[in-house]
């Protein structure tokens, strides 16, 4: 356990990065793109659910990745990878779960639907927070990790099944970037920008918690030195 | 590790658990009349003068299902947790795969023996005794499969955790959407006298579930449980 914790400008500059391409998306969202033909103004929410859809999907995956990789070869690093992931999936999972009603209200003119992204969103962020409960809940650190990443792992394919199964359900989400929603190329450099900004976001929010569990978990392993050290002392003192 | 020790342990463990139950028998009598509380309380919720009981079938069916599996999945390993056993008999020698699979079998027949009573009973009670029920015993064997397979491996993991009682559920039920759904359409589809295509397609759905569980929990188990 004497492995560095990043240095913390790593993400700094990543949340820089984040920040510029976010405000470069504000503008072209406010100031450039036309509103619109069916939907109005509202249409703008879009740019920002999808990029953070983008994000969570991508922290999930990669969470439940890491996870799989820490089951097969466990190692704090990658413990802790997977664990900031998972974390930073819930936070943009809520978004994705917040904004896209408010869209949706304005523009099918109902909050919900039972259809398969938006069940598979809410069932994977419950999972996901489930997995975090019981990793805290478990007896000792150990056994809640690797509970807490088999489940991980097992929500992977459950997740591809959900999936499916509401996709056989029925219901339809507007496939925009198939569907040619897109009508301009400034509505395009808005939404790619505003996907980019808000997954450098995502990723600064990564580093930033995999850093704080990282110092954490050097913390956990200086205290058990230092009560060795003690004890040790303690020993030589009674002999 | 050798197949026919894991068969042979497992077999042990199971004729040992099925011996207790019909000892004690206060586990699934519990379940039991926990079962039929649940169809009556499906009955109470959404029966209505004049409405059409058959309607509320699959759901108060599958339902009642999940519920009673989720009842009997906590109390699973109880006998090995309360001789704090269940070191030993995960550490034997063909590893913890017969404590899984004795288990999984256990939580089918006593899942499977819920059914025989509740089936009768929701059809029954909500008037739906004509209904063609081959695709719904398909639907609700391979449905009670993936429930024990997925069930036991989050309950055989969470047994060292605080408020399991509580998390059980929470990680079960999304986990099991899958298979819940297409109990319900194919139970749906064939009480109105729909296309047999359709119930095929739903059927595979639940055929592909179970094989990816039965395939992926043993060895998560196996990674995840342990000292």
């Amino acid at each position: 356990m004497s492995a560095q914790a990043p240095r913390p400008i790593a993400p700094l500059l990543t949340l820089a990065a984040a920040t510029l391409l976010i405000e470069a998306a504000l503008y072209v969202i406010a100031a450039r793109t036309p509103p619109d033909v069916t939907l109005g103004v509202v249409q703008k929410i879009f740019y920002f659910h999808v990029g953070t859809a983008f994000a969570m999907l991508l922290t999930m995956v990669t969470g439940a990745l890491l996870s799989a990789l820490d089951l097969v070869s466990p190692s704090d690093r990658i413990d802790a990878a997977a664990r900031s992931c998972i974390e930073v999936g819930v936070a943009f999972g809520s978004m994705v779960l917040i904004s896209g009603p408010l869209w949706a209200r304005k523009s099918w003119g109902y909050y919900w639907t039972w259809e398969p992204r938006l069940t598979l969103t809410l069932l994977v962020v419950l999972l996901a927070i489930a997995v975090l409960l019981i990793r805290g809940l478990a007896s000792d650190g150990a056994t809640g990790r690797r509970i807490g990443a088999a489940l991980a792992v097992l929500a992977a394919p459950a997740s591809a099944l959900i999936h499916l199964a509401v996709k056989l359900w029925g219901g339809n989400h507007p496939s925009v970037l198939q569907g040619g929603g897109i009508q301009s190329t400034e509505m395009r450099i808005a939404f790619w920008v505003s996907v980019a900004g808000l997954v450098l976001f995502a990723a600064a929010l990564v580093q930033t918690r995999f850093r704080s569990l990282r110092l954490q978990q050097r913390t956990a392993a200086l205290e058990l030195d230092l009560s060795a050290i003690a004890l040790r002392r303690a020993g030589r003192g009674q002999a | 590790m050798n197949p026919s020790l894991v068969l042979r342990l497992t077999w042990l463990l199971l004729k040992k658990d099925l011996r207790v139950a019909a000892r004690s028998r206060e586990t699934w009598v519990l379940v039991l009349l926990f079962a039929i509380l649940c169809v009556l309380v499906f009955a109470f919720g959404f029966l209505r003068e004049g409405g059409d009981g058959a309607e509320v079938v699959p759901g108060a069916l599958w339902v009642t299902l999940q519920f009673s599996a989720t009842v009997a999945l906590m109390r699973l390993f109880s006998a090995e947790e309360e001789a704090g056993a269940l070191t030993t008999v995960s550490r034997s020698v063909a590893g913890s795969a017969p404590l899984f699979f004795s288990k999984a079998l256990m939580q089918l027949i006593f899942t499977g023996g819920v059914t025989l009573t509740v089936l009768p009973l929701v059809l029954v009670f909500f008037g739906a005794t004509a209904m063609p029920i081959g695709p719904t015993l398909a639907a609700l064997l391979l449905g009670l499969l993936g429930q024990a397979v997925v069930g036991t491996l989050v309950a055989g993991l969470m047994l060292r955790v605080r408020q399991r009682d509580v998390l059980l559920p929470l990680v079960l039920y999304p986990i099991l959407a899958p298979t819940l759904i297409a109990g319900v359409k194919v139970t749906a589809i064939s009480a109105s006298g729909g296309d047999p295509e359709v119930i095929a397609t739903w059927l595979r759905l639940m055929v592909v579930f179970d094989a990816v569980f039965v395939l992926a929990c043993p060895w998560l188990y196996a990674r995840a449980s342990g000292p």
